[in-house]
């Protein structure tokens, strides 16, 4: 076989596994449709119901890719939506107003992402482990806000009617598109995307060309920060309340969800925006399939096993064409 | 570097960390270790610390993440609780067997891990994570989501606990053979080449993927110990954890591996995380001792600033020894 | 080209979620006749599934429950938060679910509206809203209502725990406050102390000392003052430090040792070891049984497996149209109180009483309730036990 005919299939193959993510959505979604529908079950309220649960993981695994294309790794994710929330929840509950709460909230989010990525680029300290400890920190205080002003409850929260009127599917599609939108627009027609994916897959080449790493980084940052902020608000609207363990499993499903959706955990040039809402709303979706077809107490350690080899299977799948002769890292 | 830096570096932290401590406590008229009982459970504890490091670094040291250091340990003493309870019923000798079983299924584990890992040729922290579902899910479904108590409630496991020689003589052991097979093996030759220089030292010959596989084998052994450690040490084994309930262990020792590896510039890396580990333990008996003044919360709070400030000297090293020496004229 | 396909799928796909998903849910207004004979469909949301009090209750659910009546109970996964809680609801609404049963209580007021937005019933299984969420839910057509341990018997219970080795002239004693700040705890652990008599940071009643607990997060042991027995040292939660904490307790030789939950499942070994009576709040299981036997469990107040008959018998009776209300209309609220064993006689005599096919409420006894019934003999049913 000469070059061009080798090229030539490497390319058709590229394609096809390049949607290969989306083709499992689509192959997830209609086996749910069907699994609902062969049951019985209302398919209405099971597709609602697989939206709120995705939506939140979509929005703030968007915002993350940023910080994955670098080809960094944040684990604090889920713990600053907990913190943005709970902070978001005193200060309505001290001021009376939703539009300070909303504010709050996206400060808390874009601050503690900042502090992240300040303290990894100023004091050169490895990304992940800097979020390890933001992790930490943020749940720890988080914990102690809960209790401490929850009381017999147990936990924190706004008046349900306060956000009853945005708990619908349009306000929340309009809320996933828009950012959605925006992250595309940055992600693939600005230099911003250009450039973080030269950093995440050659950085030392990159920063030759005059790149400045810092800037990207906390640039990448701050856009987690406000997908975590959205998502902590999104949380809020499904839930009025918080406790110790809200977001509690945001954390590494977003990581399961970009990687499911087809992007290389390395970041770089073939990191793509839509693989966390891909790979989200997928993650959802099995993990529902799954509990449908497999009951019981015992069934959920059976279904996470499922959950899992699927999950590799779709990675081995997706990563097909960049085998090396060393075992990657 | 002479005998006497070497002895210096290598004790000078823990030396320094238990002045401090001890210095504390004496001032709130408290006592780090205040019985025998407290020093059987610090070196157990200074035990499990040295071990889940050392499992850590192996893999973390060439690039490979692993998540699933915590599911193989909780699996590996499911397993063996339940097989040394069929063959023992809680007799004599019952904790030797489980340590051996615990070791072996660890192993086992370990080899599984990372034949997925070498066969899959996708990033390790992805494939660790698939693994760390598939293992929780297996604990789950053998146990039921129960704790496994009466497998492991006996005369043997109580002896055990009871004695500080036993984890220290499992320390030396782990020491000892750890040493001997990264710094005196062709393993460990191999190791060392291929974690400074992956693709030179596959080009030479370094047969790469055999070397994997056995540091995979090596953390499942090692991690299988530190299941047995958890286990005497509380006597239980919680069967419940899923979707990642289990990766907290690892974040424990990050702290330690850091320190161990900065002592370790003076010595040697293993016995820098003995050191680390033994400076854990007495920060955490110092917790205890003043567990009514300090919460949980500020416990995790505390950890994670030290794990930031270590890091942040660590990694400024110089620029702060630059800032701090006297100028010269 | 692959990207714009790529991404006009996802959009489809999330749109289709979403479109599908956008009609109004109704309300699940198929609910069974009291004789038609169609299956009962139960949903119960756990926030626990290893414990052996959460255990119990499932298997007298699944496997008394379900075989004497026309029921099928479901059970969730470990519900972490509320948005979980509030998933599980939809769910068994979707698959037309007739009654939601709560063991989790993350976010009980969203579980209520959401069972109500849904036309579920809801109910309570062990344990109790607080005042401003039953007052704000009582009237409620779809809250069933709530028995079980309240606030007050919380308290009580460790308040009585407390008293016992007071009485018994024990001089020192070590508390684990289990998980505090949850709310069950904080109001146990107040007991506990004001059972010793001892005040906390000078008060000595259940609100005082809990309200002051919430705030502390735990027991500051400098505000604790007490008279003839002293506490030598507390702890709570489990982590790292546990063992240690528990250690430094057990290494000053206590008369007793006082938990206010779980002490089976993690210090049992320990305590039996170094010979330190202990007690719990707990409820009647083989691992207590084995403890008592032992000698080294002295005091259990316990909940058995089928206290969590009668809520059930409610909520059949809501379900097929004999909706059990007070004279006001309003739901169900009995407290629920501890059975007390300090022997291995009587703890057997009460868990033997509950096991398998012949529980304390068993079928004979919950069918006196089930139909027609007026509140007042509901609730005599209740308190006989």
């Amino acid at each position: 076989m000469d070059n061009e005919a080798i090229l030539r299939k490497y390319k058709r193959r590229q394609r096809l596994i390049d949607i290969l993510p989306v083709v499992a959505l689509a192959a997830l979604f209609a086996i749910l449709v069907a699994t609902v529908q062969s049951k019985g079950y209302r398919l209405d309220m099971y597709l609602k119901i697989v939206f709120n649960e995705g939506v939140v993981l979509a929005v703030v695994a968007t915002g993350a890719v940023f910080i994955y294309t670098l080809g960094s790794f944040d684990i604090s994710l889920g713990a600053s939506t907990l913190f943005s929330a709970t902070l978001g929840v005193m200060t309505y509950n001290a001021t009376q107003s939703l539009p300070l709460m909303i504010l709050v909230i996206f400060g808390v989010a874009v601050g503690c992402s900042l502090l992240s990525s300040v303290l990894a680029s100023v004091f050169h300290i490895p990304v992940f482990v800097t979020t390890v400890a933001m992790m930490s920190v943020l749940s720890a205080i988080a914990a102690q806000i809960i209790t401490t002003n929850g009381g017999a409850v147990g936990g924190i929260s706004i008046p349900s009617a306060l956000v009853k009127p945005l708990d619908n599917m349009g306000f929340k599609i309009a809320v996933l598109a828009v950012f959605w939108l925006i992250c595309f627009f940055v992600f693939d027609f600005t230099k911003i995307g250009r450039k973080q994916k030269f950093l995440g897959g050659n950085p030392v080449c990159a920063q030759l060309t005059g790149i400045q790493v810092n800037k990207y980084a906390i640039i990448a940052f701050v856009m987690a920060g406000i997908g975590v902020g959205l998502g902590a608000f999104l949380t809020l609207v499904y839930t009025p309340s918080v406790t110790a363990t809200t977001a509690g499993s945001i954390g590494m499903n977003i990581v399961v969800a970009i990687v499911f959706g087809g992007m290389p955990i390395s970041g770089g040039p073939r990191s793509r925006i839509y693989s966390a809402l891909v790979g989200g709303f997928s993650y959802i979706l099995l993990n529902n399939i799954l509990k449908l077809l497999i009951d019981s107490n015992i069934g959920y350690g059976v279904s996470q096993i499922v959950s899992a080899v699927f999950f590799l299977a779709v990675v081995y799948v997706t990563g097909l064409n960049y085998r090396s002769q060393m075992l990657p890292r | 570097m002479k005998t006497s830096k070497k002895i210096i570096g290598t004790l000078a932290i823990p030396v320094i960390v238990a002045a401090i401590l001890l210095i504390l406590c004496a001032a709130s008229g408290k006592s780090m270790i205040s019985s025998r009982t407290s020093f059987n459970y610090f070196v157990l504890y200074a035990a499990i610390v040295m071990i889940t490091t050392m499992a850590l670094s192996i893999n973390l040291g060439s690039g490979r993440f692993d998540f699933s250091l915590g599911a193989m340990a909780v699996l590996a003493s499911v397993l063996s609780a339940k097989l040394s309870y069929a063959l023992l019923s809680g007799g004599a000798g019952s904790a030797v067997l489980m340590l051996c079983l615990n070791i072996v299924f660890g192993a086992l584990l370990g080899l599984a891990s990372g034949a997925l890992y070498v066969t899959l040729r996708i990033p390790p922290i992805i494939t660790s994570l698939g693994v760390t579902l598939i293992y929780e899910g297996i604990t789950f479904t053998i146990t039921g989501g129960k704790y496994v108590m009466n497998e492991v409630r006996n005369a043997s496991m109580t002896a055990f606990a009871g004695n500080w020689y036993w984890p220290l003589l499992i320390i030396a052991v782990v020491l000892a053979l750890i040493v001997y097979l990264f710094d005196h093996t062709r393993f460990g030759y191999d190791y060392k080449a291929l974690q400074s220089g992956q693709k030179v030292a596959v080009n030479t010959g370094i047969r790469e993927v055999p070397n994997a596989i056995w540091c995979y084998v090596i953390c499942g052994a090692l991690m299988g110990i530190v299941g047995f450690l958890n286990v005497a040490r509380s006597s239980n084994i919680n069967g419940g954890s899923l979707n990642f309930g289990s990766i907290g262990i690892m974040f424990t020792a990050f702290l330690p591996m850091f320190i161990g590896g900065y002592i370790g510039r003076f010595s040697n890396d293993k016995l820098g995380y003995l050191m680390a580990a033994l400076c854990m333990s007495m920060l955490n008996s110092t917790f205890a001792a003043f567990s009514n003044e300090i919460s949980a919360s500020a416990q995790s709070i505390i950890n994670a600033v030290l794990l930031v400030v270590f890091l942040i000297y660590l990694n400024n090293e110089g620029l702060l020894k630059k800032i701090l020496s006297p100028k010269k004229a | 080209m692959k990207k714009a396909l790529a991404l006009i799928l996802a959009l489809v796909m999330v749109l289709a979620l979403a479109a599908c998903g956008s009609s109004a849910p109704a309300a699940n207004n198929d609910a069974p006749a009291a004789d038609s004979g169609k299956t009962v469909k139960i949903g119960v949301l756990v926030s626990d599934v290893s414990g052996e009090e959460a255990l119990g209750f499932r298997a007298y659910y699944e496997n008394y429950i379900a075989k004497n009546y026309n029921v099928e109970f479901t059970y969730t996964e470990q519900l972490e938060d509320a948005a979980a809680e509030k998933a599980a609801i939809e769910k068994f609404a979707a698959q037309g679910y007739d009654a939601i049963l709560s063991l989790a209580a993350s976010d009980r007021t969203t579980q209520i509206e959401t069972c109500e937005a849904n036309g579920l019933y809801y109910a309570v299984v062990s344990g109790m809203l607080d005042d401003a969420q039953f007052e704000q839910f009582k009237s409620n057509e779809h809250f069933v209502g709530q028995i079980g341990p309240s606030m007050d018997t919380e308290f009580e219970a460790g308040y009585a725990m407390g008293k016992y080795f007071a009485d018994q002239g024990a001089k020192t004693v070590g508390i684990y406050g289990a998980f505090i700040p949850n709310p069950m705890h904080v109001y146990r652990t107040a007991g506990v102390l004001a059972g010793l008599g001892c005040t906390y940071g000078g008060a000595s009643d259940k609100d005082g000392i809990a309200g002051q607990l919430f705030g502390d997060q735990g027991v500051d042991m400098s505000k604790v003052q007490c008279g003839d027995t002293q506490i030598i040292g507390y702890f709570q939660g489990f982590g790292d430090t546990t063992f240690d904490e528990l250690f430094a307790i057990i290494g000053q030789q206590p008369d007793a040792f006082l938990s206010v939950g779980m002490a089976t499942t993690f210090f049992a070994d320990s305590l039996n070891g170094a010979n330190i009576p202990y007690s719990d709040i707990d409820s009647f299981t083989s691992g207590n049984a084995a403890n008592m036997a032992d000698g080294t469990l002295v005091y259990l107040a316990g909940k058995y497996s089928s206290s969590i008959g009668p809520i059930f018998a409610a909520t059949l009776n809501a379900v097929n149209g004999n909706p059990i209300r007070d004279a006001q209309g309003n739901a169900l609220s009995i407290s629920q109180g501890y059975l007390v064993a300090t022997d291995s006689e009587t703890f057997d005599n009460i868990f033997n009483g509950d096991k398998g096919d012949s529980p304390i409420f068993s079928k004979d006894l919950l069918d006196t309730v089930i139909g027609a019934v007026s509140y007042d003999d509901f609730v005599s049913l209740v308190e006989s036990k």
